[in-house]
């Protein structure tokens, strides 16, 4: 497409082209045109807004006087922020590291079995990822309740004790954590499986009469295959984890002692409940260039990847 | 910068229009008000609470010719916060807007000043608590109209039978139905005793230590038993004295003797563990006890709703005041002066104490007599302490006398309860005033 | 196009029983297999059975903690309550109005878009592209405050009231579903082979012949799956819907649930579990019906991308 692009710019005066050179002509137009309404929702509904948060995150707590970067620099100085910070990165990390890798098992699990219960186990692995997760949340919260909840019933019933599911700060983290892999590893399963599927089955042939062990097939021939789908899906759900709301926000509030606070929730608390709005965007903000640095590195991964094949 | 400018040149058309409607037509009952009116209220969490207001809001409509959009907010998830702020931001919504606590404060600038309402109302129903005051009254000016439905005492709840049994306690004797409290002896050691020996018994109390409401009421009233002030109201921060320390002291000991989970309890959690009938006293306005009576009638009947123990600075309970208040953006502004004027009348709120169980409460002095409390039931006078008929108890707020700037701050953040999880899991005392000096000190942005 | 090919077709085929003398081996390992399957799936549906079985308890059971894991007395009156109510079918033709509307104008706007950018290259389109995904690195609790004042400058000079209408949310949820959308059309069309429309261009099609006659039939799957994805996300959707929309005739599902059950410090735990339940319905049964094309769809655009 490129080239015919490219040769249409060239030939300009050629009249036997000119036809194809109107057409050339038209289709910056056309395809201009085409990009429209993204380009003015983007711009209108994401664009100006961010760029407004921005604004707003430089303004005062009354929103009456321009402080620069005041805000920005005043947040340093907090103990909060870093322990906010240091927790959005446990909590999206390790989330995501899970994620991953259970969804990987469980991926390798179900292609091992005969192909027609897969579709089945596929469904029913998929269940979390498709209730909305403000409603799975509360399940998640009424099975940690303090005083009803069934896990706790299960531990006493086999003479263990109770736990604070979400009381102490190491089980708390630990709740949070394990609700959004629950949620999002599924994701991870239905990705890898496609990909795994995508596989020709020809290298494991080949790999199995070369004599390699299972944990080899896995090491040498589906990881690299599988190398792009897992990158995307990592990064996307970097994206989604980082930015959670509702899971931390259902579960803990941030409790105990902000331990469990992450970006959003944060945010929330200083900006909403607190009313330092610009102070609340300027916590906000502080997602953006971490997961800019993160997207760049993968995607630049996968780019490279790419081109190599 | 352009929407500024407009939001003043609104501004002061809105207190003009305020001004002139007010000459042209007071809000004495029975003035032709007329026009639409969209009001949001807080949505009851006691069922079927919400039918008084709206039934209230129809008659006042019918008489006034006014059509009204009424919609009920949860305070649940935020929803009702989430919605004050927006309509601040966007400067529309609702004429008549339910706030609680120090959102009125937060806003304001952008309140409708509701002065000669509420001297007529102290004028009928009595003198508001000192709280009521301190949140609602900003510079001399009323921002918002105490409102009957929401305001609670969040009162010890306790059940009869653990409280005897285990400590030793008869609490019907104490607050004895339909008489003035024989209370002297019950302070915070016995208190304290009372909540080890419950533990011991295996029914702990159960007093959430996390950063939603419940929590940071009951430790701002034990806070102001000591005497104990973070920020004075000159707004200096005087974190490091004395009474802090003792209420810190405390607050360790009672820590020691609840659930390991208390310290992410949320306004949800005390109701459970009560209802469950796994807690022996637990802090809270009368839901608990309500869906009790429903869900666990064998529970309810020994509960008893009663006064605070008090502390060496005072007998101090936490109210917890939800106001009515009127954005001067407001397009109709007379009517709801004269809606806020009819909802407040002494009938009105008999009708709302009633259809809510007793749960809410009026925050002017001749209103607290109602028979709704005496006669609540089973058992017979479990509510009749509950509105403080005997002034026998001060109403307070966590964090006051701070400016409300702060004040909210400390109160959102739950700034006190932090204090006291910090200290109680071996924290230093020094390093956990440092601590909430450091953050109070945030809080001082302007 | 040649992964989806792949993903759909070797379903049929069996993908085991191929490595020759091994079957001891094999079994042992589908053994396993099912062993963690069972494990894993243990784990996955154990809160949404615990949501079945609270639902089917009264509040009186609830309250009365008995073996949470058990219904003693089943009843249906939580359902038959929660169905009879006008206000829980307002929230559910909400939601259901809301998304429909949200995956068409998505799909339209993110296929047309997706369509220019990977096939009619022009000045800055590729710097579009990048755009469209750093829209995703946007938080959404970032932008609400602004929109609320977008808002009330819409009221002001138009006399629009875009706030507590759920029709607002057809407008807003598409910042979030038409970047990703996009992006996986934009993998899925790259896939598609360029002789394809060359082709068709030279017969003298014009651009909007060839996408509705060649991409668009041969890049269904992936249009599918973008569908798919944009319906999860719009009903889904919690933080706009909380932040847009306050009286109860405007809620959309997840909200009205969460607000209009739960009271405060009174959760009504049986109501709450049903509705949550029947609330993740309607994509359950899409996903049930569609998995294949979802899968299939996704995998293409994205490895693509």
């Amino acid at each position: 497409m490129a080239d015919i692009a490219a040769r249409g710019a060239v030939t300009i005066s050629a009249d036997g082209r000119s036809s194809l050179h109107k057409l050339m002509q038209r289709k910056s137009t056309i395809a201009f045109l085409m990009t429209l309404p993204l380009i003015l929702l983007i711009l209108v509904l994401v664009a100006y807004p961010a760029g407004y948060a921005v604004y707003l995150a430089m303004l005062n707590k009354g929103m009456n006087k321009f402080v620069g970067l005041g805000n920005f620099t005043f947040l340093f100085g907090r103990d909060t922020f870093w322990m906010v910070v240091y927790q959005s990165c446990l909590f999206a990390i390790t989330a995501v590291i899970f994620k991953a890798i259970i969804g990987f098992v469980v991926a390798h699990f179900v292609h091992n079995i005969p192909t027609k219960g897969q579709r089945k186990w596929r469904g029913m692995l998929l269940v979390p990822w498709v209730i909305p997760p403000a409603m799975s949340t509360l399940a998640w919260l009424w099975l940690f309740d303090p005083s009803y909840s069934a896990f706790n019933w299960i531990l006493e019933h086999v003479g263990l004790d109770r736990i604070a599911w979400l009381g102490e700060t190491g089980w708390a983290r630990f709740s949070v954590i394990l609700v959004n892999v629950w949620f999002g590893a599924p994701f991870f399963m239905i990705m890898y499986l496609a990909s795994l599927k995508s596989v020709p089955e020809q290298l494991y042939e080949a790999a199995a009469i070369d004599g390699a062990t299972w944990w080899q097939r896995i090491w040498y021939v589906s990881l690299p295959m599988m190398r792009n789908i897992i990158s995307i899906t990592v990064l996307f759900s970097l994206i989604v984890t980082f930015a959670n709301f509702d899971i931390v926000r259902v579960l803990t509030k941030g409790d105990p002692l902000n331990t469990t606070h992450v970006f959003a929730t944060w945010a929330f608390r200083v900006g909403i409940e607190s009313g330092d709005i610009p102070l609340g965007a300027t916590v906000s903000l502080f997602m953006v260039p971490i997961l800019a640095v993160a997207a760049v590195f993968i995607l630049r991964d996968i780019t490279k990847r790419g081109s190599e094949v | 910068m352009v929407s500024k400018r407009v939001s003043r040149r609104r501004f002061v058309a809105g207190t003009a229009a305020a001004s002139t409607a007010f000459i042209a037509a007071p809000f004495v009952r029975g003035a032709y008000a007329a026009g639409k009116l969209s009001v949001g209220f807080w949505d009851h969490w006691v069922p079927n609470a919400n039918g008084a207001t709206e039934t209230l809001i129809k008659e006042w409509a019918d008489k006034e010719k006014v059509d009204v959009q009424i919609d009920f907010i949860t305070s649940q998830g935020n929803k009702l916060l989430l919605t004050t702020a927006a309509e601040a931001q966007a400067k529309s919504g609702h004429d008549i807007l339910a706030q609680n606590t120090f959102l009125p404060a937060r806003y304001a600038e952008l309140l409708m000043p509701v002065n000669d309402l509420m001297d007529q109302l102290i004028k009928d129903n009595g003198a508001v608590n000192a709280t009521v005051e301190y949140l609602g009254k900003v510079d001399g000016k009323w921002l918002a109209v105490p409102a009957t439905v929401g305001s609670q005492i969040k009162g010890p709840c306790s059940r009869i039978d653990y409280l005897k049994d285990l400590a030793g306690i008869d609490i019907q004797a104490m607050y004895p139905a339909g008489a003035p409290p024989k209370a002297d002896g019950w302070n915070l050691d016995t208190f304290l005793k009372a909540a080890e020996d419950c533990n011991k018994g295996g029914h702990p109390f159960g007093i959430g230590l996390g950063t939603t409401s419940d929590s940071v009421d009951t430790i701002g009233a034990i806070f102001h038993a000591y005497g104990a002030i973070l920020v004075d109201a000159k707004g200096e921060i005087v974190v490091k004295n004395d009474q802090v320390r003792q209420a810190l002291e405390y607050y360790k000991q009672l820590i020691a003797a609840m659930p390991p989970d208390v310290p992410s309890w949320d306004d949800a959690s005390n109701n459970k563990w009560l209802v469950s009938g796994q807690g022996a006293l637990i802090m809270n306005p009368p839901s608990a006890w309500a869906v009790a009576k429903r869900d666990a009638p064998k529970v309810a009947e020994q509960c008893w709703t009663h006064g605070f123990p008090a502390g060496p600075k005072g007998r101090f309970a936490p109210f917890l005041p939800f106001f009515w208040a009127t954005w001067n953006f407001s397009k109709n502004q007379s009517a709801a002066k004269s809606l806020l004027m009819y909802l407040s009348q002494a009938s009105s709120a008999e009708k709302m104490v009633a259809a809510s169980g007793g749960y809410d409460l009026p925050s002017f002095e001749k209103l607290t007599t109602f028979k709704t409390w005496a006669e609540e039931g089973p058992p017979k006078g479990t509510l009749y302490h509950y509105p403080n008929p005997y002034n026998h108890q001060t109403l307070s707020v966590a964090a006051a006398p701070a400016p409300h700037k702060i004040a909210e701050q400390i109160y959102n953040q739950g700034i006190q309860t932090q204090m006291a999880v910090r200290y109680f899991k071996g924290e230093a005392m020094d390093k956990t005033l440092d601590w909430a000096a450091g953050e109070i000190e945030g809080f001082m942005r302007n | 196009m040649a992964d989806a090919a792949i993903a759909t077709t070797t379903a049929a085929t069996p993908a085991h029983g191929r490595y020759g003398s091994m079957s001891r081996d094999r079994r042992w390992a589908l053994r396993w297999s099912y062993f963690f399957l069972v494990l894993f799936a243990c784990f996955f549906l154990m809160p949404p059975l615990y949501m079945f079985i609270t639902s089917l308890k009264s509040s009186a059971e609830i309250s009365a903690a008995t073996n949470p894991w058990w219904v003693y007395s089943p009843t249906l009156s939580n359902y038959i309550e929660l169905l009879s109510q006008n206000q829980y079918l307002t929230f559910f033709r909400n939601s259901a109005i809301v998304s429909v509307f949200v995956v068409i104008i998505t799909m339209v706007i993110s296929v047309i878009a997706a369509f220019a950018l990977a096939r009619m290259k022009f000045w800055g389109s590729a710097a579009l592209a990048t755009g469209v995904f750093l829209t995703y690195l946007i938080p959404d609790t970032l932008l609400f405050i602004p929109l609320f004042k977008m808002f009330a400058w819409v009221n002001d000079t138009f006399g629009i009231q875009l706030m507590n209408h759920w029709w607002t949310l057809m407008i807003l949820y598409p910042t979030l579903t038409v970047p990703f959308a996009t992006w996986i059309m934009i993998g899925y069309f790259a896939s598609i082979p360029k002789e394809l429309d060359e082709a068709a261009l030279i017969d003298g099609a014009t651009w909007m012949q060839t996408l509705t006659k060649i991409f668009i039939p041969v890049a269904l799957p992936g249009i599918i799956a973008a569908t798919i994805f944009t319906f999860t996300v719009a009903w889904a959707q919690f933080l706009y819907p909380l932040a847009f929309t306050t009286s109860t005739s405007e809620l959309v599902l997840p909200v009205g649930i969460v607000t209009t059950l739960i009271k405060g410090d009174v959760f009504n735990w049986g109501q709450i579990m049903t509705g949550a339940l029947l609330g993740a319905a309607p994509p359950l049964i899409i996903y049930a019906f569609l998995m294949d094309y979802y899968i299939a769809g996704l995998t293409a655009g994205a490895t693509k991308g």
